[in-house]
């Protein structure tokens, strides 16, 4: 067992690979491939003929190039499809499994999860867990904490590869509801390739007890992760759910595809918040994942809410929309985002919200900070259909940029109904000199000052973070600025 | 404690030579325009003035330190119009610029409080935000209570009492001889005569384009009833 530490990129360090003996699809995508990895699920018939139809529609269909992004492209030939630990078995997980997500602050004892990170303080007895994490390595998911204590409240949490198996019906009712197997081309191929994920199915009624976590971890070179998550929030039903990602420092691009569809029906809420840190690349942009990411809610139910707070700081390209269908009457739909880049780094982010009924209501808040040689684009959409009568908007976008960094905003606005208000603020502005000055002469050192400067920048949304999430974000975000001006 | 020769700042003054010592409290009064901020600005590190001459600080060169350096060494410097940072609270900057964490936090607080409850601020000014929408005398008084909370050694205050109430003066001179210790040095920019009896400074230091005038209290006297140009 050895995991290595890259020591020439200290500024990442979840940057360390894990050795362990792993079995891959040689690389290469046809329709065999697909086939393949239905038959290593042990998938039913309808959803291998869903890869199918996916497959051959992606085969028809080219690469978007409308976000302000400039990467070689992905050689999907060169990829492999799917990789997971050799002889894997849920019941016995492999100890260099299990010492990477200790390394990475992950429980995947439940025993830890109840002490909470923190071994040295005493356990009250009866303590109710607070998060219950499913734990995806490369293709598969190692490990799903809390099912049984979860299954007493009927909530189903597993990986979508055992919901396949354990739960068809709804599985089936829902996959590709929200995000169609047509809908682009990284969704596209996501359908037809899709490796493992989240399910969760929160039935009427019920509050979760706990937040629901997933950890993406990649570890394979050149293997693409396809990380398929589906969110079912039933009648008056609450949960929240969280996402964490690392990969290690490979000098070659990785390629992470995925798609997250969240139902939420009559009065249900589904509050979702991704910590983005997969590996930025290094400082001449070597290397780096590429995020190529669609997120999209359908707010299906009277009075159901969707909320999407992301911080995203690392990926060498994002390409990501987290987006709310408010079908509902009464429906409430809001993103709120912080995206930090530096170095090379370039991201394409914002998102869409498509309000079709009556009295839909949506708040964007998206706060991108530049450093260095990066690019920030927010590029959000706000629709406003004829039926949406009396729907409303708000929208914030600040951009702070550094150095030669750029930021852009790109926000299209369409309201074919006139009741509806759109409401759209927008700033940009740098660190002023005045400020560093002030905060020097309290002691504060450059990087600490830019972080207490970006810290207070991002104050609205780090808000909306679930609390133990929020401490996170607030420290990779201090580990993320430091040195980023040097 | 704090001594400059051959002190200048191009182009506002040049050629000064001060010393300060410790366990006494100065005036620095002169014209409009002559440099009494820059003064201050430049003993601190500003990095946009071109210092040139001596400067050393409890016998130490210091002209090599940045600015955070130097605030670490003990010296403060209290803006005239202190800069604002959305979106970080009043305690939170105190708590950061301390270092403070663990069971410290809640005595930092409690001291925070205090002050603030004693100069006059609102409940809850630890909440509000660093210089956002605050008053010109809130940022005054929020001055103080990072002065007073910080390890300053040398205190360097750039018109304290401007935008002050009346009840704010009385606040600010009861602060600042509470605070004055054998321990520390006290430097004060202001033409407000109140103050300067409150204060009741060791000297008077009045900055001219290429020298500087000292006296005692009467030199200020002076300069209240005949002009700058009287000395």
């Amino acid at each position: 067992m050895s995991i290595d530490n890259f020591d020439e990129n200290k500024k990442y360090q979840e940057g360390f690979v894990t050795e362990l003996e792993s079995e891959s699809f040689p690389a290469g995508l046809d329709e065999q491939v697909v086939r393949d990895l239905s038959a290593i699920k042990n998938e039913p018939e309808w959803l291998l003929e869903f890869r199918l139809k996916a497959f051959n529609r992606w085969l028809s269909m080219s690469e978007p190039e409308w976000g302000e992004l400039d990467y070689t492209p992905v050689d999907y030939q060169a990829l492999s499809y799917h990789s997971a630990p050799k002889k894997f078995n849920k019941d016995e997980i492999p100890q260099e499994i299990l010492d990477t997500f200790e390394k990475l602050g992950v429980p995947l004892h439940e025993r830890d999860a109840l002490l909470g990170l923190d071994t040295e303080k005493p356990k009250p007895e009866n303590l109710i867990p607070t998060v219950a994490v499913d734990a995806v390595f490369d293709s598969v998911s190692v490990a799903t904490t809390f099912k049984a204590e979860l299954e007493k409240h009927g909530i189903v949490f597993s990986s979508i590869s055992e919901a396949v198996q354990s739960h068809p019906d709804l599985v089936k009712k829902y996959l590709g509801t929200v995000i169609p197997y047509t809908d682009n081309y990284f969704a596209t191929l996501n359908s037809a390739v899709f490796s493992d994920g989240t399910f969760c199915y929160i039935p009427k009624g019920v509050t979760c007890p706990m937040e629901l976590n997933t950890y993406f971890r990649i570890n394979a070179r050149n293997t693409g992760q396809f990380e398929r998550t589906l969110i079912i929030a039933d009648e008056d039903s609450y949960v929240s759910y969280l996402e964490g990602c690392t990969a290690p420092a490979y000098d070659e691009n990785t390629l992470h595809a995925a798609c997250v569809e969240l139902i939420t029906l009559d009065n249900a809420e589904i509050k979702y918040s991704t910590v983005q840190n997969w590996y930025p690349g290094d400082e001449d942009g070597v290397g780096g994942v590429y995020n190529f990411v669609t997120k999209r809610a359908k707010c299906e139910g009277k009075n159901s809410k969707v909320s999407w707070t992301q911080v995203e700081t690392g990926s060498a390209i994002t390409w990501k929309y987290p987006s709310c269908i408010l079908k509902g009457e009464g429906s409430v739909g809001e993103f709120f985002s912080v995206a930090v880049t530096k170095g090379k780094q370039q991201a394409d982010t914002g998102t869409k919200m498509i309000h079709l009924g009556k009295d839909t209501k949506s708040t964007i808040i998206s706060k991108g900070i530049s450093f260095g040689d990066s690019t920030n684009t927010y590029r959000g959409a706000v629709k406003i259909n004829p039926g949406a009568k009396d729907a409303s908007n708000y929208t914030k976008c600040d951009s702070l940029m550094l150095q030669d960094s750029r930021a852009l905003t790109i926000p299209y606005v369409t309201s074919q109904n006139d009741s509806a208000t759109v409401e759209h603020e927008a700033s940009a502005g740098k660190i002023s000199e005045e400020q560093m000055y002030y905060l020097a002469t309290r002691g504060f050192t450059e990087d600490d000052a830019i972080s207490l400067v970006v810290n207070g920048f991002c104050k609205d949304v780090f808000q909306k973070l679930p609390l133990e999430f929020a401490a996170e974000a607030n420290k990779l975000l201090s580990v993320t600025l430091e040195g980023a001006v040097g | 404690m704090l001594k400059l020769t051959k002190y200048s700042v191009e182009p506002v003054f040049s050629d000064i030579d001060i010393e300060f010592d410790i366990g006494r409290t100065y005036i620095v009064m002169g014209a409009n325009g002559i440099g009494k901020s820059t003064l201050l600005h430049s003993i601190m590190g500003r990095p946009d003035l071109e210092v040139t001459g001596s400067i050393e600080f409890n016998g130490e060169d210091i002209s090599e330190l940045e600015v955070d350096e130097r605030a670490r060494a003990g010296m403060f410097v209290g803006f005239q119009s202190p800069t604002s940072v959305p979106g970080l609270s009043n305690f939170q900057f105190i708590k950061q610029a301390l270092n403070t964490s663990g069971p410290n936090i809640r005595e930092t607080l409690e001291k925070f409080k205090a002050l603030s409850h004693t100069l006059g601020l609102p409940q809850g000014w630890d909440k509000r935000n660093l210089n956002t929408d605050a008053s010109g005398g809130e940022k005054k008084k929020n001055e103080l209570i990072q002065m007073n909370m910080m390890n300053t050694q040398l205190a360097m205050l750039d018109e304290p009492d401007s935008g002050l109430d009346v009840d704010g003066i009385k606040a600010l001179s009861k602060q600042l001889n509470e605070w004055r210790t054998a321990d520390n040095t006290l430097i004060v920019v202001t033409h407000y005569e109140k103050l300067i009896e409150s204060l009741n400074p060791d000297a008077v230091i009045v900055l001219k384009k290429d020298h500087v005038v000292g006296g005692g209290k009467e030199l200020a006297h002076k300069i209240f009833a005949e002009g700058f140009d009287s000395v």
